[in-house]
């Protein structure tokens, strides 16, 4: 029975190559948007999971209340990991480690720039990286050991055995490899390509010994024995940091590793959320993409049916039940989705790494996980079953009498089924639509919303080697304006794009003591405000006209913070110093483009280290050019490092990754989605002018045009469509509208998007259906009668 | 073997009850070959296919090898009709998709005869047909008679106790008519198969021996030859 049946359904699949094309086609399209979609999803679920006990570690998490706003982080002071090891219970291991940044490191004489972490042997307790050589236990003890990731090992040494080798970092101090670890899973939230000690940090950056509970600049990790103590632990936490920095008000917590990556969203010292709600939105996305194609392939079975009734009539009248033409229906389904998973795998290949390059990830189909397979075969007996349910339970339900007397397929009561299916494949294009519209529209406006700077033709360079040095930066800045090719040069203690540090310790007149600011802290060299093209919204910036090391400059997020009704001359208390106000500064964007500026305190550059020099480019000459003799400047200037130089256009962009990434899916995977659909309006088409055809040449015998029974076949569908809209607006206002409600500055929705949408799918639909309708009005009519 | 008792069969349409058959009792015996005649409309087609179970009566009681057709349920019912009762349409009715073997193995396959059984029934069915030549052909490989041939061969295969034709020669000719009526008679005088046949041809059921005349859904006459 199942081998005729299967040989029946794969000729019956033959017979109708057209149809067997189109439906496999969609159901392909379908099931391979939806495999991506979920391998990204899945890659972003297992972020940080690679580790034995990543389930019971926590990362350090602080809430620091500033006026009447909690701000979460997780930059913790260097002293809380030994005070966690004493005081916390159930504590297995604590670490401390530096962020990732990049450090120059040596060998002979090649020098790379790579991602380093300074950290103790702890660390390597709790996220146990795969050694490949040396020993876990004892890597890290010693000043000078340096564990490199198989990569650089391989950088760096090629082939040979790099245990024991010498190298430099920063070409100063003697590093000596001590191990080399399989290189580090890009679904991981901590990148390096190599761990150095903290004792290695601590003689670098000798300030680093005198911090206390005021100065954050560490991630701090633990892990626990067992989750049974984590209420203990966190609660323990709590209280830990006020114990030993009493007015500050800050509070320590636990958050999950396997949680840091996806929920990192704290309002208010509340987890509200993160990228998991994005995640959440692919994965709907991942859904609702499977289901259309499945209802595709629905509407395209059922669309068969009327020639298939006689076939159920004839089965039914020589003793075939009810469930084995299910059974056949079901087969013909199964297999259907089998080839369409066929060619799905061929699609997904293809485009794999077209989609790592948009989302610059490196997503591949594991072939030797179990998991794939299972996902893969789950997905299409679920598509294959779920899709031929309805052509199955519908066909093997005729009755055979009814079929045999010469029968018209019950049209009256399945047309309504198959045109909801088609209405409810258009709701969620249209929504799609609407929803991407706004998505680009929200990230066009962020883009164009001033960010209180000129970031076009900055130019940011690291600050390493001599570039570091306070006393030859002047004959740079020299150099550079006298070649023409920049205009003004400054330097800046963080990444003009990012974040950095910040402090709580700031006091001023009239200060209430419970009500702690958190300042975002920068060290700016001479000429900051002309060279980023900002201005000073009163007061004057530093010069070295004047004797500044005592002033300050703070932005107006921190006036206005502080509540200062005459800043300029105010005296504040920082630390132990004193410091004086000089200026007030227009607030401009360091962090979140979609947030208020954080208040921001400015003070010069001797204080702390230079970590970038930013060039403004000369306006009047050619830039290609000027980059060119900056860079050769800088080269003969600092030669022993290489050059590191960034557009801070091109760095600001990478605030609107998220948004470019959801953008850029609704907007791809939108448009699989309205492409399925459209299959499936093709197939009502092709259903519709089936059924119709007598009518048809029966109207065009008594004279209607061409024309007239294109609006005659059309006008339906356009009915369809419009309402599949009109009941995708709402919809879709509700959804977008929570989207925005996440940012603080956002567009308004307008009318726009919908009338996008609505267009859109009209046209689309008018075209695909006409491709069937003009064929059928085209017909010469004597072929349609002359069978009756 | 067949038994109606006041069989009844309306449609009711807006509230209007069409009567098709009305008060039809007969009895039909093992054996026998029965013609059915009457003018279009008269309710022959639908008379056959309540004695089929392809169709219900609206009322009265149907009894076929002394069970009662009317209050089994389904899967008890296609047991019966799958043992006992082969159909012959008109139209033929073939599975397009199907060879000429394959349309006359399926309803073995759907009476779950095992494989070595079912190819040697299958076989001999061919061969008494004279189609072992055609039996990989698809039916519009064939001319309207071979596909009737092969029609009454698949309702023939499953040895089925009674055969109900439904103007099984309405589309032949006269020729290819007279080979099916002979072959009837043959299966009935021979293998003692029940056929129950519509026709409108005088001709044809001369070769029965027994014609029920049916007139707006009644019995006028009921005739042993
Ligand atoms: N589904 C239905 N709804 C309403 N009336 C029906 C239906 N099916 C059949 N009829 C009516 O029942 C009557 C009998 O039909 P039937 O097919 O049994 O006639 P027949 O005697 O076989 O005619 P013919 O010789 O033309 O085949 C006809 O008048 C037909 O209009
Ligand atoms: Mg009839």
């Amino acid at each position: 029975m199942f081998k005729l049946n299967f040989k029946i359904a794969l000729r019956n699949l033959w017979k109708n190559k057209g149809f067997t094309l189109i439906n496999a086609g969609g159901l392909a399209i379908g099931l391979a948007s939806c495999m991506i979609l979920l391998l990204y999803v899945a890659y972003e679920w297992e972020y940080d999971k690679q580790f034995t006990d990543y389930d019971n570690t926590y990362i350090i998490y602080k809430n620091d209340p500033v006026s009447d706003q909690v701000y979460t982080n997780a930059w913790t002071p260097g002293v809380m990991a030994a005070e966690i090891r004493e005081k916390i219970s159930g504590v297995k291991y604590a670490s401390r480690s530096t962020y990732p940044s990049n450090m120059l490191i040596t060998y002979k004489n090649d020098s790379y720039k790579k991602q380093a972490v300074h950290t103790e042997p702890s660390f390597l307790k709790i996220l146990d990286y795969k050694f490949l050589k040396g020993d876990p236990n004892t890597a890290l003890q010693s000043i000078n050991s340096v564990v490199l990731t198989e990569s650089l090992a391989k950088t760096l040494f090629g082939d040979s055995d790099p245990i024991g080798k010498e190298l430099k970092l920063d070409n100063k101090e003697p590093l000596r490899v001590e191990g080399v670890i399989s290189d580090v899973p890009e679904n991981s939230s901590i990148q390096f390509d190599y761990l150095m000690s903290w004792t290695l940090f601590e003689k670098t950056n000798p300030w680093v010994k005198n911090t206390d509970w005021g100065s954050n600049f560490c991630l701090t990790m633990l892990q626990l024995k067992s989750n049974k103590y984590f209420d203990q632990a966190n609660s323990q936490m709590k209280e830990l940091v006020g114990r030993n920095d009493s007015d500050t008000g800050v509070e320590a917590f636990m958050h999950p590793l396997s949680k840091w990556h996806l929920y990192n969203d704290f309002e208010n010292g509340k987890l509200v959320g993160g990228s998991i709600d994005q995640l959440k939105i692919f994965a709907l996305l991942a859904g609702c993409i499977l289901l259309i194609a499945c209802i595709n392939f629905m509407n395209l079975s059922t669309a068969r049916s009327e020639k298939r009734a006689r076939e159920v009539g004839v089965r039914k009248a020589i003793g075939s039940s009810r469930s084995s033409l299910i059974g056949q229906f079901m087969l013909e389904s199964v297999l259907l989705s089998l080839m369409g998973m066929i060619v799905a795998f061929m699609l997904m290949e293809i485009s794999l790494p077209y989609f790592n390059n948009l989302l610059n990830l490196e997503l591949v189909l594991a072939y030797r996980d179990w998991k794939f397979w299972g996902m893969l075969v789950a997905l299409t007996l679920f598509a294959g079953l779920i899709a031929g349910s309805y052509p199955a339970f519908y066909l093997s339900s005729f009755e055979p009498v009814k079929v045999l007397k010469g029968f018209s397929a019950r049209g009256g009561s399945s047309l309504p089924v198959r045109k909801i299916l088609v209405v409810f494949q258009f709701v969620f294009a249209a929504c799609l639509i609407v929803c991407t519209s706004v998505i680009y529209q929200q990230l066009d406006f962020i883009k164009r919303k001033p960010i209180g700077y000129d970031k076009g033709n900055l130019i940011q360079l690291t600050a390493h080697g001599t570039l570091k040095d306070q006393k030859k930066l002047p004959l740079l800045k020299t150099l550079l304006i006298k070649s023409g090719a920049a205009s003004h040069v400054s330097n800046f203690s963080t990444d003009i794009s990012s974040g950095g540090n910040n402090t709580t310790g700031i006091a001023w007149p009239g200060k209430n003591p419970k009500n702690d600011i958190l300042f975002n802290t920068r060290g700016t060299g001479y000429d900051f405000v002309k060279t980023i093209g900002t201005e000073m919204v009163s007061g004057r910036a530093f010069s070295a006209r004047f004797k500044d090391s005592t002033n300050v400059i703070v932005n107006e997020a921190a006036v206005k913070a502080m509540g200062l009704k005459d800043p300029i001359g105010t005296v504040l208390e920082w630390g132990d110093d004193r410091h004086t106000i000089i200026g007030v500064m227009k607030d401009f964007v360091v962090e979140s483009a979609y947030r208020d500026v954080a208040p921001m305190l400015f003070y010069p550059d001797y204080l702390d280290d230079i970590s970038v020099i930013l060039v403004r480019i000369n306006p009047s000459q050619n830039i290609t050019s000027s980059v060119a003799k900056i860079d050769e400047i800088v080269k003969q200037f600092n030669p022993a490092y290489p050059i590191e130089r960034t557009f801070v256009n091109d760095a600001f962009e990478t605030k609107f990754d998220d948004e470019k990434l959801l953008g850029t899916l609704a907007n791809w995977f939108g448009g699989f989605a309205v492409f399925i659909s459209c299959l499936g309006l093709l197939g009502l088409a092709l259903y519709m002018a089936e059924q119709r055809k007598k009518e048809i040449s029966i109207r065009k015998v008594l004279g209607a045009s061409t024309y007239n029974i294109l609006t005659l076949l059309n006008k339906d569908f356009i009915k369809l469509v419009a309402i599949a809209n009109l009941i995708a607006f709402p919809l879709a206002y509700i959804i977008i509208n929570k989207w925005l409600s996440g940012y603080e500055f956002r567009i308004q929705i307008s009318i726009l998007p919908f009338a996008i949408a609505i267009a859109l799918s009209l046209i689309i639909a008018i075209l695909t259906v006409s491709v069937q309708s003009v064929k059928v009005a085209k017909a010469n009519p004597v072929d349609a009668l002359k069978y009756e | 073997m067949i038994e109606l008792k006041d069989i009844e069969k309306y449609y009711a349409s807006k509230g209007v009850k069409s009567y098709i058959l009305r008060h039809v009792s007969t009895t039909i015996k093992q054996g026998e070959f029965v013609s059915i005649m009457g003018p279009s409309g008269a309710g022959k087609s639908t008379l056959l296919n309540i004695l089929g179970m392809l169709e219900e009566p609206t009322y009265g009681s149907y009894s076929f090898m002394g069970e009662d057709v009317t209050t089994l349920n389904e899967r008890k019912r296609i047991e019966l009709y799958r043992n006992h009762i082969g159909f012959v349409f008109q139209a033929y009715h073939l599975i397009d998709e199907m060879t000429v073997e394959e349309n006359i193995e399926a309803p073995l396959l759907y009476k779950k005869v095992p494989g070595a059984e079912r190819r040697s029934r299958v076989a001999d069915i061919l061969d008494r047909f004279n189609m072992v030549a055609k039996k990989d052909l698809f039916p519009n490989q064939l001319s309207g008679g071979q596909q009737q041939l092969v029609g009454i061969a698949r309702a023939l295969v499953a040895q089925p106790s009674i055969i109900l034709a439904d103007e099984p020669t309405g589309n032949l000719q006269s020729a290819q008519a007279l080979q099916i009526m002979e072959l009837f008679k043959k299966l009935n005088e021979e293998e003692g198969i029940t056929i129950i046949q519509v026709t409108h041809s005088e001709v044809n059921a001369a070769y029965g021996s027994r014609i029920l005349h049916l007139l707006d859904g009644v019995i006028k006459e009921d005739v042993n030859l």
